[in-house]
């Protein structure tokens, strides 16, 4: 009896074990891991696109893997070190550089010269984005602009009119109006990036972060906290200890769509535009959103357009060429950018984002619009890449920002302190 | 070899393997990164000891969570061994619930290190959490915001760390339960109280079980990571700067790794330097059963 047991799972671990041969020897199955960071929004409309593919080319199969922004750089740090980053992996323009200079990036150009990728319709300044040197390592997949995304449902209701280009007076007194009328605060992207401090040094023609030295004197930096003290002792910033309890960086925790009372929301959030979508969605039942630029008193100067996101191909990567048809993918086809809706920003292909354009939601032909016909005509160039030391820098004045507003230091203080430090983690120090 | 140690050696390699792979080669190349600039993504380049110079002569912060990590150990260690030896001592009692009490005491010690609970206790005390809501419930509404003010947040921390005492408590039972009975038998002929009882009898037998939940409780709580990171990520304004958690930002959010490596050996020498110190106490207060 028990001999008899034992022979019938012999036979049948062999039996499997032939089926998986000829499985894998038929259909030689190309693994693909593709990664990315960003909100529930983008993870449901990027698994649907991969699952398109993989039903169009039935060797290929997708493993798709999402993160919060900060998580996701740790991760690729760590994967990077041991020489197994995914095939695919979603770059930004900020560590685009760094990542280059240290060998982890494939060169996309042999794909292009051999018609695997074809960018034909992508518009030259936008491609050039991705190139480090003489090399394209990182295709852009789409564009944005810094937006502020407001409340309209709330604004409309309570008669308050906004408008494009505003002023910092105009928006300090609109921050003011606002919570007087609806006791809603307001949340000027606390801790969230440092696109914001980049923006208002663009207004007056310094960048910020320059190769080895901060750009303006400890003067200009004063206006990065003097906003938020100001804020914080009117009374319409919102109080830093609401951030205690959130993940900051997460639209759908954003105080503009989550919270409990109008004390601990903001009527506005300074995002990049393809996030409308997911605030949008993360939003109550009944909220309509808006979108407008980011105040300046020189909005031509600050605004800037600036290539969404990458894509990269690693050197990690075993099929290199099956990655680089997947791009290929990504950027022209039309069913795969109806599936997408924009949600990583404007199509980079004009064909593409011509033909989606009327199958698009009503929130993402706002957001084409407003790209299109508010910032494209009344903007500058983007600053180039920050060098890799600037992320220290962010985490600074990420606890400047928290002081200045806890009341611990005054903004003049913590000017003083971002000049002294920032400079030293600048250059090196 | 005979066969007998080869089979030895063959039931033991996976461990040994382990040891050298998930161990031993970390911890060599831990070492050598402390001694370089180094941060994951390019090659190591070796600066001497100017990592450990840094951490002792330029980095306030360095000071601050080392404070702050004192500070959580030496009030949710003894905090969470009284609560430990207290439900202990109740639940020695022999009743029809007993084990369904011990293993929900328990609980909170296998799932309290977890993400899930972490954030469970975010929203716990959080400005419209559980915690304020009960409180509300008393008269005024309430929304002090626990985890936004500098001088309570770290309270919140310790609070989770103290609810995770199942592991000392389930330790101290077992001991309890050694304690021969005869001992407080002829206590009560003589006329002994509950207290003195405790005092002359249970307390000086615990004490060496005491001694060994001290020095784990107290390794544990330098070590103590998941919740600060999930919680209060430090904030606000490094109230809440776990040491551990300074030197994740230091490794893997500023890309300072060799930095982050120095701290852990700093961190390695404190925690046995203290545990030395803890056995230096020892003869003075631990029964060691007259041996």
């Amino acid at each position: 009896m028990k001999k008899g047991i034992v022979t019938l799972l012999v036979l049948v671990l062999s039996l499997s074990l032939c089926i998986t041969a000829i499985a894998q020897e038929s259909t030689e199955p190309i693994n693909l891991t593709v990664a990315w960071w960003g909100s529930q929004t983008r993870a449901d409309v990027t698994q649907a696109a991969l699952k398109l593919y993989a039903s169009e080319n039935e060797n290929v199969v997708f493993d798709g893997q999402f993160f919060a922004f900060a998580d996701y750089w740790n991760k690729l740090a760590t994967a990077a070190a041991g020489h197994t980053m995914p095939d695919v992996i979603q770059m930004d323009y900020k560590y685009l550089s760094q990542y280059v200079s240290n060998g982890l990036l494939a060169d996309l150009t042999p794909y292009i010269e051999d018609g695997t990728l074809d960018v034909s319709g992508v518009d030259q300044s936008v491609l050039d984005s991705g190139k480090v040197g003489d090399g394209l390592y990182a295709l852009c997949i789409g564009i944005n602009a810094p937006s502020l995304i407001y409340n309209k449902t709330l604004l409309d209701a309570n008669g308050i009119a906004i408008k494009d280009n505003m002023s910092m007076e105009e928006f300090v007194a609109l921050c003011r109006e606002v919570y007087e009328k609806t006791g809603y605060k307001t949340n000027i992207c606390y801790n969230n990036g440092t696109t914001w401090a980049e923006f208002q040094m663009r207004a007056k023609g310094i960048v910020l972060f320059q190769e080895d030295k901060l750009g303006g004197t400890q003067e200009d930096l004063e206006e990065i906290f003097s906003i938020y003290e100001q804020g914080i002792k009117e009374g319409w910033h919102v109080e830093p200890s609401v951030f205690a309890e959130v993940s900051i960086g997460q639209p759908e925790q954003e105080p503009l769509v989550y919270g409990s009372t109008p004390a601990s929301m903001s009527w506005c959030a300074f995002y990049y535009s393809n996030n409308m979508t997911a605030l949008q969605n993360a939003a109550p039942e009944g909220v309509e959103l808006g979108i407008t630029t980011w105040p300046s008193d020189e909005p031509q100067k600050a605004n800037f357009l600036k290539p969404a996101m990458f894509f990269a191909v690693t050197v990690d990567s075993k099929a290199p060429e099956a990655a680089a048809k997947f791009l290929n993918y990504w950027t022209n086809s039309v069913e795969c950018n109806k599936t997408l809706v924009g949600e990583r920003g404007v199509p980079v292909s004009a064909a593409v984002a011509a033909e989606i354009k009327d199958s698009m939601s009503a929130v993402n032909q706002t957001v084409v619009n407003y790209i299109n016909n508010v910032v494209t005509p009344n903007c500058s160039v983007i600053n180039p890449p920050v060098p890799s030391a600037a992320s220290e820098v962010y985490q600074l004045i990420y606890q400047l920002q928290e002081k200045v507003c806890y009341g611990a230091i005054t903004a003049q203080e913590a000017a003083a302190e971002l000049f002294e430090q920032g400079n030293a983690i600048m250059a090196g120090k | 070899m005979s066969k007998e140690s080869t089979a030895g050696v063959i039931f033991s390699l996976p461990f040994i393997i382990g040891l050298i792979a998930f161990i031993l080669v970390p911890m060599g190349m831990s070492l050598y990164y402390s001694f370089c600039d180094y941060n994951i993504i390019s090659e190591p380049v070796f600066v001497g000891l100017d990592n450990y110079k840094k951490l002792f002569t330029g980095d306030e912060i360095f000071l601050t969570s080392l404070g702050i990590t004192f500070r959580f150990a030496l009030i949710s260690v003894p905090l969470r061994l009284f609560f430990a030896l207290a439900v202990a001592m109740i639940l020695l009692k022999k009743t029809r619930m007993t084990g369904f009490y011990r293993a929900t005491y328990y609980l909170p010690s296998i799932i309290g290190g977890s993400v899930a609970v972490s954030i469970l206790w975010k929203r716990l005390f959080a400005s419209d959490g559980v915690l304020n809501l009960l409180i509300s419930g008393l008269g005024e509404p309430f929304t002090y915001s626990w985890l936004g003010n500098t001088s309570t947040a770290i309270w919140v921390l310790i609070i989770l760390s103290v609810w995770q005492f199942g592991s000392s408590m389930l330790i101290f039972l077992a001991s309890l339960k050694q304690i021969p009975t005869s001992l407080y038998e002829a206590a009560k002929v003589d006329g002994a109280s509950r207290a003195s009882q405790f005092c002359k009898i249970t307390f000086p037998l615990l004490t060496p079980t005491l001694f060994f939940n001290l020095v784990m409780q107290t390794i544990n709580g330098f070590l103590a990571f998941t919740q600060c990171y999930i919680i209060t990520q430090g904030k606000p304004m490094n109230s809440t700067l776990f040491y551990t958690v300074y030197m994740y930002q230091q490794s893997f959010e500023y890309y300072h790794t060799g930095y982050g490596a120095a701290m852990a050996w700093v961190m390695l020498a404190l925690i046995a330097m203290i545990t030395w110190l803890l056995f230096g106490t020892k003869k003075f207060w631990v029964y060691d059963g007259g041996l």
